[in-house]
């Protein structure tokens, strides 16, 4: 088990490494001088020149750029924005957390209305239920989510009114920012109407999430359907059904949890498109996230904001996918080192 | 097959004809399928179909809604749009634009995917596992990014959008083939083959290659409709292909400024890449299931 460990641990960090010499490797691949997008500022004059030089080690060849570059980023000096003139560490810790939040809500959203749905539609296999659910998850994932939530903007903010259009919480609450998780903020803050915030903060969450939710939840049902499936036939639940128990106990006590074991890996795989479509939401309801503001970033081809961005993002969600793959291997040691996809 | 014929002559369908008559017992996968169909033709003669050209403006038509509603005109049969194109037309074009692409992106991703995957299958040692696991790791890191990055680099473009959308659908390809190739390797008839003293290229392109059509072909299916669902998206955001353009995504978020006004302006683009990533799904689906279930018979 020590050895799965050691090996995760080490991948995760070659990957990393990968991660940093590529956005290292931007500021020379994006148009412009590789300086300023790698600090951010915009250079005044041949003194500010050499300082920026002395910096970032620009007068020595390009491996110890680099390491002066992974040397700055663990001080937490990643540069400046080039379209606000703020650090970009800031920024992106800033909007970083509003992503996680979104995303997090949504995957547990999916998760609690796809996992049950999935096990309904798995153990009526070949029946209506079977089938109608089948066909309602298949048109769940091949909703456009941009398109859905426009549809949703379009009919429940605007012609029925029920829900704010878009934005985190209403301007009337002046919530200080301390862990940049917005419900968490309002519970820590001292402000007055604490209730109503709260109840303000989730009416402007309930569309980003359910656009998310719709796919991410068919594509849940499908995988766990597919689980218990295959794990129904096998030898030790016809043995359960054997010694006498019924439908439900042998379920609950030998199918269900065999069924979930496979699922965990793949949900990991699927991390990617809960990203993106985070990322895609955030744009249309002008949700405060990192996704909103990369494509911010490159309307206003701020280099600098980009490459670091990138960094964040990917290495939040290879962190991500790592952890949980190690997570499958240490509650199943038996599991294959090949699982793969089946939907 | 052991068992006793009293006939001279038994039919034995092929393994094609076999998924065939095994797809055909869905009709909702049969029903994609025409609707695909009917995609595919669009984008090979779309251009001769359409009524209007679709960039053409026609500014005493502005806002022209369908012919189904009561100011509409048969003229212009799905309406006009903010500057009087013909809504119809570009739809037609749209589709034309955004299918026939995703359908060329998933055909290189393959190719290059199949190639470099069937590399990495055959190899072994601790210089495919690195390139192994940097793959995996890479597959993990979200299409909208690699997007960005690759725009930020070469500049807005839809050829550029393209190259991304390529890069993004790459990865599952190598991951897919070198998993199947892992396992068929280890397959006696493989074996069979390498004591008979084929080489290595010989027993991918003769052994295994053979075997792996239909697992490329679903394969290929979901990619495409991942395919279509990235470039619409990319163009949504401007990001792909840019305004006057008739992509499907770039007329969703032109139909946005008079969605108030003439909510088919985003009806129709958004339930074109619906229905045409529907079916491609139904069909995908019903592939997947008649291979699995063609061996019981």
């Amino acid at each position: 088990m020590f050895r799965y460990i050691v090996r995760h641990f080490n991948l995760l960090v070659v990957t990393l490494f990968v991660l940093s010499l590529f956005s290292f490797s931007l500021a020379y691949l994006f148009p412009g001088d590789p300086l300023v997008n790698l600090s951010g500022e915009t250079i005044q004059s041949e003194q500010h020149r050499e300082v920026l030089i002395e910096k970032y080690r620009f007068n020595e060849s390009v491996v110890l750029q680099y390491t002066r570059y992974i040397g700055l980023l663990f001080e937490g000096d990643w540069g400046l924005s080039k379209s606000s003139g703020l650090p970009l560490y800031d920024e992106i810790m800033h909007s970083l957390p509003a992503s996680i939040e979104l995303a997090t809500y949504a995957l547990l959203l999916s998760l609690i209305i796809g996992i049950p749905l999935g096990f309904l539609a798995g153990l009526k296999h070949h029946k209506a239920t079977d089938y109608s659910l089948l066909a309602i998850s298949v048109m769940g994932y091949s909703v456009p989510v941009f398109w859905m939530a426009l549809l949703m903007i379009l009919v429940f903010s605007l012609q029925l009114g029920w829900l704010p259009l878009s934005g985190r919480i209403s301007l009337l609450f002046d919530v200080p920012h301390t862990s940049g998780f917005i419900l968490l903020d309002i519970m820590l803050s001292d402000i007055k109407n604490k209730e109503t915030a709260i109840v303000n903060a989730l009416q402007h969450m309930v569309m980003p999430v359910l656009s998310i939710t719709i796919v991410t939840s068919a594509i849940i049902l499908r995988l766990t359907r597919r689980s218990v499936i295959e794990v129904m036939p096998k030898g030790f639940i016809q043995a359960a059904y054997t010694r006498g128990l019924s439908d439900y106990q042998v379920f609950m006590r030998h199918g269900m949890r065999n069924s979930l074991l496979p699922i965990i890996p793949l949900l990991a795989m699927q991390s990617t498109t809960l990203f993106t479509n985070a990322m895609i939401v955030e744009v249309i309801y002008s949700w405060p996230g990192i996704g909103d503001w990369l494509i911010q970033a490159i309307y206003q081809r701020d280099f600098p904001a980009i490459r670091a961005g990138m960094l964040a993002v990917s290495a939040l969600v290879v962190l991500l996918t790592v952890s949980i793959d190690l997570f499958a291997k240490l509650i199943d040691p038996t599991r294959d080192k090949s699982a793969h996809v089946t939907i | 097959m052991s068992r006793f014929s009293l006939y001279q002559e038994e039919y034995y369908p092929s393994p094609l004809q076999n998924t065939w008559n095994e797809f055909k017992q869905s009709h909702i996968a049969v029903l994609g399928l025409w609707f695909l169909t009917f995609f595919i033709i669009l984008v090979l003669v779309g251009p001769l179909i359409a009524p209007f050209d679709p960039l053409t403006q026609n500014i005493d038509a502005l806002l022209v809604p369908p012919a189904w509603e009561a100011n509409g005109g048969i003229r212009n049969l799905f309406g006009t749009d903010a500057l009087g194109r013909d809504l119809l037309s570009r739809l037609i074009h749209g589709c034309r634009m955004t299918l026939g692409i995703s359908l060329l992106l998933v055909l290189v991703a393959m190719l290059v995917g199949v190639a470099l995957g069937a590399v990495a299958g055959m190899s072994r040692g601790v210089r495919s596992s690195i390139l192994n696991h940097l793959l995996d790791s890479v597959m993990a890191i979200p299409t909208l990014l690699i997007a960005i990055i690759i725009v930020a680099i070469l500049g807005v473009g839809l050829v550029n959008s393209m190259w991304a959308i390529a890069l993004a659908l790459i990865p599952q390809f190598i991951h897919n083939t070198r998993e199947f190739v892992r396992q068929e390797v280890k397959k006696d008839y493989v074996l069979a083959a390498r004591l008979d003293g084929a080489s290595k290229i010989h027993l991918f392109f003769y052994s295994v290659l053979p075997n792996m059509f239909e697992m490329l072909v679903v394969q290929g299916t979901m990619a495409l409709s991942i395919a279509i669902l990235d470039i619409s998206a990319l163009g949504f955001l401007s990001l792909g292909a840019q305004a006057p353009s008739p992509e499907l995504g770039v007329m969703l978020s032109e139909g946005l400024q008079v969605a108030y006004k003439s909510p088919w302006s985003i009806a129709l683009p958004g339930s074109a890449i619906f229905i045409m990533v529907l079916s491609v799904n139904v069909v995908g689906d019903g592939l997947r299931s008649a291979l699995r279930n063609r061996m019981r018979h």
